[in-house]
């Protein structure tokens, strides 16, 4: 196979498997996610081509999509996207054996695997893409599959609520990104990433609107202050979604956008805003995780603080270090993520308050998590630790306001992460009597990311050259892998930097991270007094409350207050229009009327009239059928052979429609029209019907006949053929016609839905009686 | 020929209005489509005129009825039927849910914070172990 071919399916494979996913759930049920596995190999074999990303050789592959518009598909596995790409894969692989263990029997394993895959594909396209329309489409399908995901388990109000709130949030950034985008490609010239030059759109009138909106997409999607809101709530997703889009990949996206867009944001006000938003973000997430008690909200608002050191890394152009923290994140959040499942699994709860001393009952569970919750409150020998060392002595150098708050946030970091581990210390504390440790195949996809967060500590990539702690760790060979890509020096990560005012730093925090978790109960009262009256959330439902009743609003005033009244006005008018013009316009010359006109007429007013006195459902429905059929004879007299077959097709279906669930229709004669009303109605029908007649007459002769003779002339020539209504359908009015089987699609999903519901609820109700 | 098809298109419109205006889904979807044959006429009319003219077929001999009318009509006999297909099973859906064929009043939706509690809203847990989220949860899970 081509290294093109390669790359192209590496974005592919996850689709083709999400297609195939739902057969496979019906026959291997849960199991069905081992095989699905194969759908990440193709991205995880793309490390073959680390030595070209590294020599900023990357690897592209593209093909055109619609060549007429300029508009291409381009991959370019330039270092950044190509280590991100092996991340994203590598997570997968373990989500999708975790996820096969995890699921119970009953849930609807086809559709939960088909969710999760299209995600993955959508993440490995959204980082591997060079073109900026595909950014966009990746973004909207990552944004649309974890609304999916997270909305899972759908028939829980809390997981509704959460689906919609990051739908609603995330869409919002992601409209942001289509303006960014066109902006970009705009002043840019082009539409490749890789060709934008910043000379070029600096000098644009449109290059800070464009990054404007280009932020606002980052921080929606990174859940960044104040679009935080959404991320908490998603934690309703099962487990093994959490662990995929909340720790390693989905949220990541906006931070991705800003590295990826680093060198035009590395620009003046824009990165003073990113990276005090960021460190924002991070001490208000983990002031925020201290409050937590559900272990899964706790790693919720965990990750929001991360995704805000990341954040204000990339932000403020620190490239290297932002890199090497996006690594461990992503290990050590996944882990984490995974151990909670785990706990919930296996005791039922995910409440702190409840659970202790749960590292006799889960030693294994325990060995995972506790190198992760380590990693992530900074503690030495673990990759966390270097990371965040790094990110002090940036802060360091970015100014006293900023180091300051990277160090309170980290001590609260420091401080929820004892708190995580709270509940395998102390004494045992569980409900459920017979708690046990997880199957094999639960915890180990847990296992490689928990040697991970060791190995990017401690092992060394050169052990033979230098003492252990002076020489460089496993991580960083992912983060210098990026580093064409920022086009920072090939750095180091080092365990020891012996001793200078950074660790005396950490070692401040270390010492009042302990002291916060020993005050854990002062600081919670403290906590619970500073609760303001209104928060994000609350202004969120505020929002969404005062849109809909605007809306309602709106619509009242302007369309009437029920269905009936709201059309009396319009026909009403209608009619009024109709009169006026009644007089002006009479026919001349009448001709003849053949005898099979009257035969049709009669048949037409019978059907009218039928319809009108019908009193069941059934005549009403077979005298309107023959109403259409009754017009497609006039078609058929009047010269229109494509409308006569067209009307009868249809009359056919609409009838086969109809009687297909008569019997679940409601009964004709339940409503009776007050005898006022009737009168008003009847003059309005009658109205109506004047207009119409007076309209018809007055158009009698005909428009400009040179419409009609350019198709009659051009309809060979240039449609090739000879039926012209055909071929104005379909080649003049081409486009027209593809909007309309567009719309008859749609109607035929909806009406296949909406039946299958209906037939279903009707005959569990006659089960029921 | 000039007034009896008007006449014709008029009537149906007419009564198909009439239906509308009742308040029994049924009714109404019937009587859409009754405007929609009246209407569909009524184009061909304006259009083609009443003449009794060829097919637009290039190959049979002129003069021509006028194609572009019978053109949009053959979209709008489609449309209409994706319409009342719709319509009729969405009001079917509707009169299972709700019991009745009425235009209801809309009920006003609850407010998600005092419904789900601190999972519509974490930033305000309750801290008192009673009343914790997985209390919640557990009692979700027996109902469902």
């Amino acid at each position: 196979m081509t290294a093109e071919a390669l790359l192209i399916l590496s974005v592919i494979a996850p689709f083709l498997g999400a297609i195939l996913a739902p057969y496979l759930g019906r026959s291997l049920k849960a199991r069905a996610g081992y095989p699905l596995i194969l759908c990440f190999l193709p991205a995880l074999f793309l490390v073959q081509y680390a030595p070209a990303a590294r020599a900023n050789a990357p690897l592209t592959a593209g093909f055109d999509w619609v060549p007429a518009l300029g508009l291409s598909v381009d991959f370019r596995a330039d270092g950044f996207s190509l280590m991100f790409a092996l991340i994203v894969a590598a997570i997968g692989i373990l989500i999708l054996a975790y996820g096969a263990a995890y699921l119970g029997k009953s849930e609807r394993h086809g559709r939960f695997f088909s969710y999760l895959l299209s995600f993955g594909g959508a993440m490995l396209g959204l980082v591997l893409t060079d073109n900026l329309i595909a950014l966009f489409a990746f973004w909207e399908l990552t944004s649309i599959s974890s609304f999916l995901l997270i909305g899972f388990w759908g028939s829980r109000k809390a997981s509704q609520d959460g689906a919609e709130k990051a739908l609603m949030i995330t869409a919002l950034g992601g409209l942001a990104l289509l303006v960014a985008v066109i902006l970009l490609a705009i002043a840019g010239g082009t539409q490749q990433i890789s060709t934008l030059e910043f000379a070029t759109l600096r000098s644009s009138p449109l290059f800070i609107p464009a990054l404007g909106f280009l932020l606002l997409a980052a921080f929606t999607k990174s859940a960044q202050l104040p679009f935080h809101l959404w991320l908490p709530t998603a934690m309703e997703a099962p487990t093994p979604v959490s662990a995929f889009l909340h720790s390693a990949t989905m949220v990541k996206a906006g931070v991705i956008l800003v590295a990826k867009f680093g060198f035009l944001l590395d620009w003046g006000l824009f990165s003073q805003i990113i990276m005090y938003v960021g460190l924002a973000t991070m001490f208000w997430g983990s002031y925020l995780a201290l409050r937590q008690n559900d272990l899964k909200a706790l790693l919720a608002y965990s990750t929001v603080s991360q995704l805000g050191i990341l954040m204000s890394l990339y932000g403020s152009g620190h490239a290297f270090a932002a890199t090497a923290h996006l690594v461990n994140h992503a290990a050590f959040k996944a882990a984490l993520f995974m151990v909670v499942g785990i706990i919930d699994h296996e005791t039922g709860s995910r409440d702190i308050s409840r659970l202790g001393g749960l590292r006799r009952k889960l030693p294994i569970s325990f060995i995972i998590a506790l190198p992760a919750a380590l990693s992530m409150a900074g503690v030495p020998l673990l990759g966390g630790f270097i990371s965040k060392e790094l990110f002090y002595e940036e802060m360091f150098h970015e100014g006293f306001l900023p180091m300051l708050i990277a160090v309170t946030g980290s001590i609260m970091t420091f401080a929820y992460c004892l708190r995580f581990l709270k509940v395998f210390f102390g004494p045992l504390r569980c409900e459920n009597p017979n708690v046990h440790e997880a199957s094999l195949r639960l915890w180990l996809p847990a296992a490689p990311l928990s040697l991970a967060v060791i190995a990017f500590g401690i092992l060394s990539i050169n052990p033979l050259k230098g003492l252990v702690f002076k020489s460089d760790t496993l991580a960083v060979w992912f983060t210098n892998l990026a580093a064409p890509s920022f086009g920072y020096e090939p750095g180091h990560l080092y365990l020891w930097h012996g001793f200078n005012l950074i660790l005396g730093l950490s070692a401040l925090t270390w010492a009042l991270g302990i002291g916060l978790h020993l005050f854990r109960d002062p600081f919670h009262r403290f906590q619970q007094a500073l609760t303001p009256a209104w928060n994000n959330n609350t202004l969120y439902y505020k929002a969404l409350a005062g849109l809909e009743h605007f809306s309602s609003w709106f619509t009242h005033k302007t369309q009437g207050a029920s269905f009936a009244s709201h059309l009396r006005v319009i026909v009403l008018a209608f009619a009024l229009i109709g009169a006026s013009v009644l007089w002006r316009y009479l026919p001349e010359n009448l001709s003849p009327v053949p005898l099979a006109f009257w035969l049709v007429a009669l048949l037409i007013i019978t059907d009218i009239v039928g319809v009108l006195m019908a009193q069941n459902r059934l005549s009403a429905i077979i005298f309107a059928g023959l109403a259409g059929v009754a017009s497609t004879l006039l078609f058929v007299l009047l010269s229109a052979p494509d409308l006569a077959l067209t009307q009868l097709l249809i009359e056919t279906v609409t009838i086969i429609l109809f009687l297909s669930v008569f019997r679940f229709l409601p009964r004709l004669h339940t409503y009776v029209r007050p005898r006022s009303l009737t009168l008003i109605d009847g003059l309005i029908s009658l109205g109506v019907a004047g207009t119409i007649f007076t309209a018809l007459l007055a158009v009698q002769t005909p428009i400009a006949d040179r419409i009609k003779d350019f198709y009659l002339d051009y309809s060979k020539s240039i449609g090739g053929g000879y039926n012209v209504v055909n071929v104005i359908l379909v080649d003049f009015r081409g486009y027209d016609t593809m909007g309309e089987i567009t719309v008859l699609s749609v109607v035929a999903v909806s009406v296949f839905a909406l039946l299958r519901i209906a037939v279903k609820r009707a005959k569990s109700e006659s089960n029921d009686d | 020929m000039e007034i009896l098809l008007p006449f014709l298109a008029a009537s149906l419109v007419g009564a198909g209005v009439f239906m509308v205006l009742s308040r029994a889904l049924i009714r109404v979807i019937i009587g859409l489509s009754l405007i929609s044959y009246g209407i569909n006429i009524a184009i061909l009319l304006a259009g083609a005129g009443t003449g009794l003219a060829a097919p637009p077929l290039l190959d049979v001999e002129g003069p021509y009825v006028d194609p572009l009318p019978q053109a949009l009509i053959l979209t709008a006999i489609v449309i209409g039927f994706g319409t009342t297909a719709l319509l009729l099973v969405l009001s079917l859906r509707a009169y299972q849910a709700t019991g009745t064929d009425h235009v209801q009043e809309l009920t006003k939706k609850p407010d998600p914070v005092e419904v789900l509690g601190s999972y519509a809203d974490p930033e305000r847990p309750s801290i008192s172990p009673e009343y914790g989220p997985a209390e919640k949860r557990v009692k979700d899970n027996k109902q469902s």
